[in-house]
């Protein structure tokens, strides 16, 4: 019995851990949020007197006191729309297509099947940083730099593999029987995929459709690259603009802080809602499925 | 049933094409697509890396492969790789123990779990960036948090700066595992959750230890999971760039410019565009080989696994019926 309680006292002990490990970033970050340039310069550990909403104000444009160098801090907001706009059809375009591919690498067997998967996934091997100049004089001759289309292209390429490998691992468990009988009283193979497999994955379909959003949302290089400083530039740059780590100029921190977590808020709700969704997702040997 | 019948079976109704056929058509669709998109800038950056740039005089002059040996040989794109390598090794290390034990704890019943268990995702939804924010609250020295909190218990000196140039990489290294350790614990707790209760019900029966149950039961059954976790992290790990650039940029000197960054910095502050192509190939085949490395291993692997474990399983219950 003691066994058991030592035990049980290690469980706590470990459940604590995992929490503040988790947690104590996003808390300090929040904290700094709210605290005034002087006071922050004192020391983040110490409680606040006057907590302010002054950093959140200069980003919705509501103070009196202008933003830092050149009106930055506007460009969050504009950053924060034109991420929706580009992670949303990233998203939805780059399910769609995973569907297919998942579709297809999970419930049928094909020539070639191993060399195809691993052809894909070996695209996602490939750091971004190597074909950043060949995408941004291809993009420029055909007039996609400081276009969305042009990102929303670069960030399909970059998540479709990942995703048809997720969406294939949770094909492959679904019962067949359904399937083939749908297809016996006289359905075509896209007919089945829509009305019956289709619902039968939705969470598998779901999970893909937030690994693809936060890619999109989150990324910054080509965001840098191909929309930087224009007036479809995205969050992440938009953030790193303020930046005090990387900014030219004064930047303070606690702006940046705050900056930083209204930029978390749309993949924070995702990740919570959907979080039933991703912990259903089937880890499938890739290789060796073969129904 | 059978493929083949059901090949028959299906044909008639699906306009002439046979499954196979069927799956090839969209297989390829989907691969030309990213043909289209990424060989064609590779072969280019190939082309690029063959020729020198001189952006003053606007004259590109072919110098064959000149700047790779520049890649491979120069002092700055050696240290850069190693950097790389190291950042790479320090995060897989990390994020295997950590993504493990923290899916090992979430397996276990208590109060709160489901909350837990949505709360440990939000490390890896949030962008580099804001890890990089978030990060640096915590390590700067004159306020952060880790002084303000370990100062006054005397643990570390006035205003000790955490990314100095020994530990900068391996703070950066933290922060990432932060950012990518609960990926790799969601797969470990899918592959947990497969594990039948019944295994370790006989493996108590036969009063085998916390850890002799962890080495005979759960290891055998997230063998596949530990590769899984060992790809996705050392791939993006070689990816990486956006912490860094946040980060640190960088520094102090030059201590965390990992080989993106270096890529980066000869295309945009040097513009010399054909010593970046030729090192992003470096970048390209050591990534590669880890890749393909790991692809055998878990083509190899996994089939031995499930050998073992259904032997394993067969075993213990014929044990304890």
């Amino acid at each position: 019995m003691k066994r058991d309680a030592n035990l049980k006292l290690f469980v706590a002990l470990s459940v604590l851990f995992v929490f503040l490990w988790t947690i104590v970033p996003f808390f300090w970050m929040l904290w700094a949020s709210f605290m005034t340039d002087s006071e922050l310069s004192t020391g983040i550990v110490q409680g606040i007197d006057d907590p302010t909403l002054d950093h959140y104000n200069r980003i919705f444009g509501h103070a009196d006191e202008e933003a830092i160098h050149g009106g930055q801090t506007k460009l969050i907001g504009q950053g924060f729309l034109n991420s929706l706009l580009v992670s949303l059809p990233v998203a939805i375009i780059g399910t769609a297509i995973a569907t297919l591919a998942g579709y297809a690498f999970g419930r049928f067997n094909f020539p070639a099947k191993t060399g195809l998967l691993f052809g894909l996934l070996l695209t996602r091997v490939l750091p971004p940083v190597a074909i950043l100049i060949p995408y941004f004089t291809m993009f420029r001759t055909v007039g996609l730099v400081g276009d969305p289309g042009g990102l929303i292209l670069t960030y399909l390429t970059g998540i479709i593999p990942l995703l048809s490998w997720v969406l294939m691992g949770y094909f492959a468990t679904l019962p067949l029987e359904v399937e083939r009988a749908a297809r016996i009283d006289g359905c075509s193979r896209l007919k089945v995929l829509w009305y019956v497999i289709i619902p039968m994955a939705a969470p598998g379909i779901s999970a893909a459709f937030i690994i693809a959003f936060l890619f999109a949302w989150n990324e910054l290089l080509f965001g840098i690259i191909l929309v930087g400083g224009t007036k479809w530039q995205t969050l992440s740059p938009a953030l790193l603009a303020i930046s005090p780590l990387t900014a030219v100029g004064y930047s303070p921190i606690a702006l940046f802080s705050a900056a930083s977590a209204l930029s978390i808020a749309p993949p924070l709700i995702l990740a919570l809602i959907f979080q039933r969704y991703i912990t259903r997702l089937n880890i499938v040997d890739p290789v060796t499925v073969r129904e | 049933m059978t493929a083949l019948q059901r090949v028959a079976l299906w044909r008639s109704r699906s306009g002439g094409l046979t499954d196979p056929q069927f799956a090839l058509a969209i297989v390829i669709g989907v691969l030309l697509f990213h043909v289209i998109i990424i060989i064609v800038p590779l072969a280019y950056s190939f082309w690029l890396s063959l020729h020198e740039t001189n952006v003053i005089l606007r004259s590109r002059e072919y110098v064959g492969f000149d700047l790779w040996g520049e890649a491979l040989f120069e002092e700055e794109t050696q240290s850069a790789t190693l950097k790389s390598l190291y950042f790479a090794a320090v995060s897989v290390v990390l994020s295997l123990v950590l993504s493990l034990g923290m899916a090992l704890v979430l397996n276990q019943e208590f109060p709160g779990r489901g909350i837990l268990r949505a709360l440990i995702l939000l490390p890896w939804a949030v962008s580099e960036v804001v890890t990089a924010t978030m990060w640096t609250v915590m390590l700067e020295p004159s306020w952060g948090f880790f002084n303000g909190a370990l100062q006054p218990l005397g643990i570390v000196g006035e205003g000790h700066v955490w990314l100095n140039k020994d530990w900068a990489l391996f703070w950066l290294a933290v922060a990432f595992t932060w950012h990518i350790a609960p990926l790799g614990t969601f797969f470990f707790l899918a592959a947990l959750q497969t594990i039948p209760q019944d295994l370790y019900n006989a493996a108590r029966i036969d009063r085998a230890g916390v850890i002799s149950r962890f080495y005979h039961v759960t290891l055998p059954h997230i063998r596949y999971a530990v590769l899984i976790v060992l790809v996705v992290v050392t791939v993006e790990a070689f990816r990486q760039f956006d912490l860094v650039f946040a980060m640190t940029s960088g520094g102090p000197g030059t201590t965390t410019q990992i080989l993106p960054l270096l890529i980066f910095r000869y295309n945009f502050q040097f513009s010399q565009y054909g010593l970046a192509s030729a090192s992003s190939f470096i970048l390209i085949i050591i990534a590669t080989i880890l890749a393909v490395a790991y692809f055998v291993l878990m083509t190899r692997r996994t089939k031995q696994t499930r050998v073992a474990a259904a032997q394993r399983r067969a075993a213990i219950a014929a044990e304890s019926s």
